[in-house]
């Protein structure tokens, strides 16, 4: 009967003497689909504790990245190590180790609630009957929807579902978290709660791996960027870093435009004296002019302009966050 | 590492997989008991196409069916022993072999997959609910039949036909998940099933005694599991036949039933390795 079951034989007492310094690791993986590369040896590494972003736009890569980590589909070429064990070898201790908040929202028994869903996936990690109820009961709690948690999941929005999602991950108390598009349904509120609790687990010494879109949310929250585009691995590095990729050349100013004088704008344009362009962005009186500097001028320089010409700078904004300029510039240079 | 060692951790998996099972069973009921009106239409329908056999009953005559331990027997009687094996069988490989599909389909399979659990397990686990639901339709069927009707079934051959019914089960389990296994790798294959079913089933004896068939399918038909299951029944249940009567049906379906199971289990193994390999697990 075991033989029916090719129960692996796990060796726990196998891991090594000294434990790995990445939780979560990829060398060199490769992968094709129907002769189409979709990823080209691409590298990972994530430390415990901490939060890899995994960015690229749409068809870079990503999703197909964070189910080669989870054992869904195999790679072409190249390994992957969880907490230093092959998951090839190593199938149920990985798994045991691993949580993944799928992309996609059909991964729960619709008919069923939010509670006997995830008392089931418990079961299916192992987890005894009255504990399952238990840690169902209060990673319920920990995403927010306790209250719901008789509903049958159909009757979920997409953000319930994909709280109730992280809350499946949540299960084991896992040492890594494979989070693909997790806020994408989500309201500001909610992706602001399932960061703050991805948040925590990483403080607890989770390592993350946060594939997503929304650049705007990795600031102050990655510690680390992997940069994916049509398979290849753009950039890697932290987020500051990233940052150094971009050259903001574009402002949104917000002007005091009640000053006698003239048009604002006309002064401000004569004042940069060809070191930028500045034209209204919004409606005559709003005061919004957007900015575009030359290559060799320093904002600050062009802002001292403005203010010794008497135009009032009530705010200077990027037009896009320097994660963005960056993530765009590298995105655009050619496939190596 | 000792072979004790290794033994005792393969045994500690193996409980902890077989532990697993109740929760496939709780979330399948789960999900029945929340589809009422499919469950009491399913019991409609039984009685209603017993009726409908009782009333073409009327018009067949006695003297051309088979009589069993010298008994003969009317066609209703004869024809519902047919019915509840036809349909199990019928019930039995559509539902298995849907059920890792449908998984497939509301995309909930992949979620199993990232589980430690056996795909054995997930297999086993995904048709546990069918398993004990259909063999439990399939008397109940029987006890309607007989109840409504006025079936003259002998209450001594229960045990004989359950146990033609057990060695009979493993292999449409077997039959089932082979289809599942199809149905991961070539998407819709499923479709097959009723043809399938319908050759088994026409060359089985279910409805008309097998003797109306030219000799060479009647010869065909002694290699046919279902016939051979439907056979054993009408002996234990309408010719008060023993043990010792139904002890060639059982000894000739139980090789062909572990064949079914191990071909089903390696064959499901082989399309989920596949499926992995080519990443098309969660397509559908």
């Amino acid at each position: 009967m075991v033989d029916v079951w090719q129960a692996p034989v796990e060796v726990p007492a196998f891991a090594p003497a000294r434990p790995p310094a990445a939780a979560l690791e990829a060398r060199r993986v490769s992968r094709s689909f129907d002769g189409t590369r979709v990823l080209n040896e691409v590298s990972l590494t994530v430390e415990p504790g901490r939060v890899c972003a995994l960015l690229g736009p749409n068809g870079a890569g990503k999703t197909t990245l964070v189910r080669i980590l989870s054992g869904l589909v195999m790679p072409d070429s190249g390994s992957v190590r969880v907490c230093g064990l092959d998951p090839a070898v190593h199938e149920r201790i990985v798994r045991r180790r691993l949580g993944l908040v799928p992309s996609g929202d059909r991964t729960f028994y619709l008919r069923l609630s939010g509670f006997e869903n995830l008392v089931f996936f418990a079961r299916l990690h192992g987890i005894k009957r009255r504990r399952a109820r238990e840690r169902a009961r209060e990673v319920l709690e920990q995403v927010d929807l306790a209250d719901a948690a008789r509903l049958s999941v159909q009757k979920y929005s997409h953000g319930m579902q994909k709280r109730l999602s992280v809350a499946r991950a949540l299960l084991t108390e896992p040492s890594v978290f494979l989070v693909d598009e997790a806020t994408h349904d989500l309201d500001p509120v909610a992706a602001r709660n399932v960061i703050e609790i991805i948040r925590g687990l990483c403080r607890a010494g989770a390592a993350v791996v946060w594939a997503t879109q929304r650049l705007d949310e990795i600031r102050g929250f990655a510690d680390d960027v992997s940069l994916l585009s049509h398979g290849n691995v753009r950039f890697s590095g932290s987020v500051p870093e990233l940052m150094t990729h971009a050259t903001p050349r574009r402002f949104l100013l917000r002007l005091e435009d009640a000053l006698p004088g003239g048009d604002l704008a006309d002064r401000v344009v004569t004042a940069l004296a060809g070191r930028g362009r500045v034209e209204r962005a919004g409606g005559a009186g709003s005061g919004h002019y957007r900015l575009r500097l030359r290559d060799d001028v320093i904002l600050g320089d062009a802002l001292a302009t403005l203010a010794a010409a008497d135009a009032r700078v009530l705010a200077c904004r990027e037009e896009r966050s320097e994660i963005e300029e960056a993530f765009l510039a590298l995105v655009q240079e050619r496939s190596p | 590492m000792s072979v004790e060692v290794v033994r005792e951790r393969r045994t500690a998996i193996l409980v902890e997989e077989l532990g697993k099972l109740p929760a496939f069973l709780r979330r399948d009921l789960l999900t029945a008991l929340s589809y009422r009106v499919a469950f009491v239409s399913d019991v409609l329908n039984l009685v209603l196409q017993t009726a409908t056999f009782y009333f073409v009953g009327l018009m067949v005559d006695d003297d051309v069916l088979p009589t069993y331990g010298g008994n003969t027997t009317s066609y209703l009687e004869f024809a519902v022993v047919g019915i509840a094996l036809s349909m199990f069988i019928a019930l039995g490989l559509s539902r298995v072999a849907r059920a890792v599909r449908a998984e497939q389909m509301m995309g909930t399979l992949e979620s199993v997959l990232t589980t430690p659990t056996s795909p054995a397990t997930v297999q086993l686990g995904s048709v546990v609910y069918d398993l004990i639901y259909i063999p439990i339709r399939t008397g109940l069927f029987l006890v309607l039949a007989a109840a409504l009707f006025g079936l003259d079934f002998d209450a001594s051959g229960v045990g004989a036909a359950a146990a033609v019914l057990l060695a009979f089960i493993p292999f449409v389990w077997g039959l089932g998940i082979i289809t599942a296994a199809g149905a991961l790798t070539i998407r819709g294959s499923t479709a097959g099933v009723g043809f399938g079913v319908s050759v088994l089933t026409l060359v089985s004896g279910a409805y008309f005694p097998l003797d109306l068939f030219p000799g060479w399918i009647q010869a065909l038909a002694e290699f046919n599991p279902l016939a051979i299951a439907i056979e054993g029944m009408r002996e234990a249940m309408l010719g008060s036949a023993g043990w010792s009567a139904v002890a060639g049906d059982v000894l000739t379906l139980l090789p062909m039933s572990i064949a079914s199971l191990v071909c089903g289990i390696v064959a499901f193994r082989l399309a989920l390795k596949r499926e992995r390999r080519a990443g098309t697990l969660g397509h559908y």
